[in-house]
């Protein structure tokens, strides 16, 4: 016998003896706990009851929050407006307005979800749920080189990447979380939709549906492809043994609930947002700069950021797309919501009409490009200001924004020429 | 024989443990010594992991751990 074995026979030995001392062993009696996990870890039973939870929680944390985070988005639109009404130097109150309660109101936003997020976590943590959860997924995610703690954040990238990339902190494998972490961005969050639902919509009409479901299987899929990719290359190695304990199931406390999700949502205020706001200030000045040549920010094709869109013309014209889809996807780094509301200001139709104007500036291949990138291109500036706190720096960080981008590129291309190839424009 | 045979329901005795160095030193700490009781709770619904019941607490493990366990008839 070897000297590990030898300490822990040791260690257990010493542990038997005390107890013997001072523990009675009685025959146990089934427990609560094993009655309720012979229901929700049952072979039939386990892995609707587990989707069911998962349901609940995504409700919880999206859709519950929702009204919230529109309640920041009204009091921030309303400083705003103030703030320019009252000032009387039009640069100063964009900068105000725009720039800085339009900045704050965008960090802001984010925390009801990433919130209710966390307080779901913890209530899915302190329950015991949390370890049966991983234990009832693992099998499949394993298969994809993540493990069974990885289910939860994937899905609720599908939410917002923001608090999803957070919730990886109940992964304790350091690279098991940090490939978590990596694909979590490919999953198709609700910032997309609109997008789609623009394109497919003008373009696919009565298959728009079948169109937006196949984004977001396709960001399933990459997900997926990349785990597993960087599990073989770069990382190596099998995901880490599941030796997770089950403990016996116990009722939450609100006190506990609300303390575990008040200091998780503190540390998205305090590092990931600085990032955030200063590159708000940064795309507002870009959108809205140089300030005589906007007409004070109102001709969009005039600033720093049509030039940016210009520069990449070149790029992305090989995939049908030109410089006006170049300044929406600029300006989708800050937030994919913006993009369609981009293209209404450039084609200056407002968002409204903005399906009308496309239909001059995009072919159903083009359409579908558009598309593709946006699912996949940059993680949204919260995502890197999230991605840079979770995975300890820029390193790591740079290396999702330079395989996104390219990967964003390949798949559009080849969807792109595919589409030629079968005769669709 | 080894832990990932055994059907759910039955108690066997930890005979040996392998794997590499770290895995096995994890077993070793979460208590899956030499001559320890374990009993097999149940397999997970996609067949992997399983659930075990050891040293008086209930542990998840993958069939790929619990294959480096040899164990014995009670």
């Amino acid at each position: 016998m070897d000297f590990a074995a030898q300490i822990a026979m040791a260690r257990y030995e010493r542990i038997g003896e005390i107890l013997g001392r001072c523990m009675e062993r009685v025959e146990k009696p089934e427990s609560f706990s094993d009655m309720i996990d012979k229901v929700v870890l049952d072979r039939y039973l386990g892995i609707p009851v587990f989707l069911t939870l998962m349901w609940a929680v995504f409700q919880f944390a999206f859709s519950v929050s929702a009204p919230f985070s529109d309640a920041v988005d009204v009091f921030f639109s309303a400083c705003s407006d103030w703030a320019k009404n009252t000032i009387t130097d039009p640069q100063l109150a964009s900068l105000i307005g725009d720039g800085i309660f339009g900045g704050l109101g965008f960090v802001l936003v984010f925390l009801p979800p990433i919130a209710f997020v966390f307080m779901a976590l913890a209530v899915l943590e302190d329950t015991g749920y949390l370890s049966r959860a991983a234990f009832v997924m693992d099998r499949a995610m394993t298969k994809v080189g993540l493990q069974g703690k990885s289910f939860i954040p994937m899905l609720l990238g599908f939410g917002c990447n923001v608090p999803a990339i957070m919730a990886t902190r109940t992964i304790e494998n350091e690279i098991d979380r940090k490939i978590t972490i990596m694909v979590n961005p490919l999953m198709s969050c609700s910032a997309r939709l609109p997008v789609y639902i623009l394109f497919a919509g003008v373009f696919f009409e009565k298959y728009a549906g079948a169109v937006i479901t196949s984004m977001y299987l396709l960001g399933i899929l990459l997900a997926a492809l990349m785990a597993t990719l960087f599990r073989k290359l770069v990382f190596g190695g099998k995901p880490s043994p599941l030796l997770l304990e089950m403990p016996p199931y116990t009722v939450p406390t609100l006190r506990g609930v609300f303390t575990s999700a008040w200091v998780r949502t503190r540390v998205f205020l305090k590092k990931a947002a600085t990032v955030l706001f200063i590159g708000a200030i940064a795309i507002w000045f870009l959108s809205t700069h140089p300030w005589q040549a906007t007409e004070g920010g109102s001709v969009v094709e005039n600033s720093y950021a049509a030039v940016i869109g210009h520069a990449v013309e070149p790029l992305i014209r090989p995939l049908g797309l030109d410089w006006t889809a170049g300044i929406a996807l600029f300006a989708g780094f800050m937030a994919k919501e913006i993009v369609v509301g981009t293209l209404g200001i450039v084609y200056g139709v407002g968002e409204e009409n903005v399906a009308s104007a496309i239909v001059s500036h995009f072919t159903p291949a083009s359409a579908l490009a558009m598309m593709v990138i946006t699912l996949i291109y940059l993680p949204c500036l919260a995502t890197i200001g999230i991605l840079r706190q979770e995975l300890g720096g820029w390193k790591w960080t740079g290396f999702v924004v330079a395989y996104e981008l390219v990967l964003a590129y390949m798949v559009a291309g080849i969807v792109f020429l595919g589409c030629k190839l079968v005769g669709v424009a | 024989m080894k832990l990932s045979e055994v059907e759910p329901g039955s108690v066997v005795v930890i005979a040996d443990v392998h794997g590499n160095p770290e895995v096995r030193k994890k077993l070793l700490d979460m208590g899956l010594i030499k001559g320890a009781e374990v009993k097999v709770v149940r397999n997970a619904p996609l067949k992997d992991p399983m659930e075990i019941e050891v040293k008086g607490y209930n542990l998840s493990i993958r069939k790929v751990e619990a294959e480096k366990v040899l164990v014995v008839e009670r």
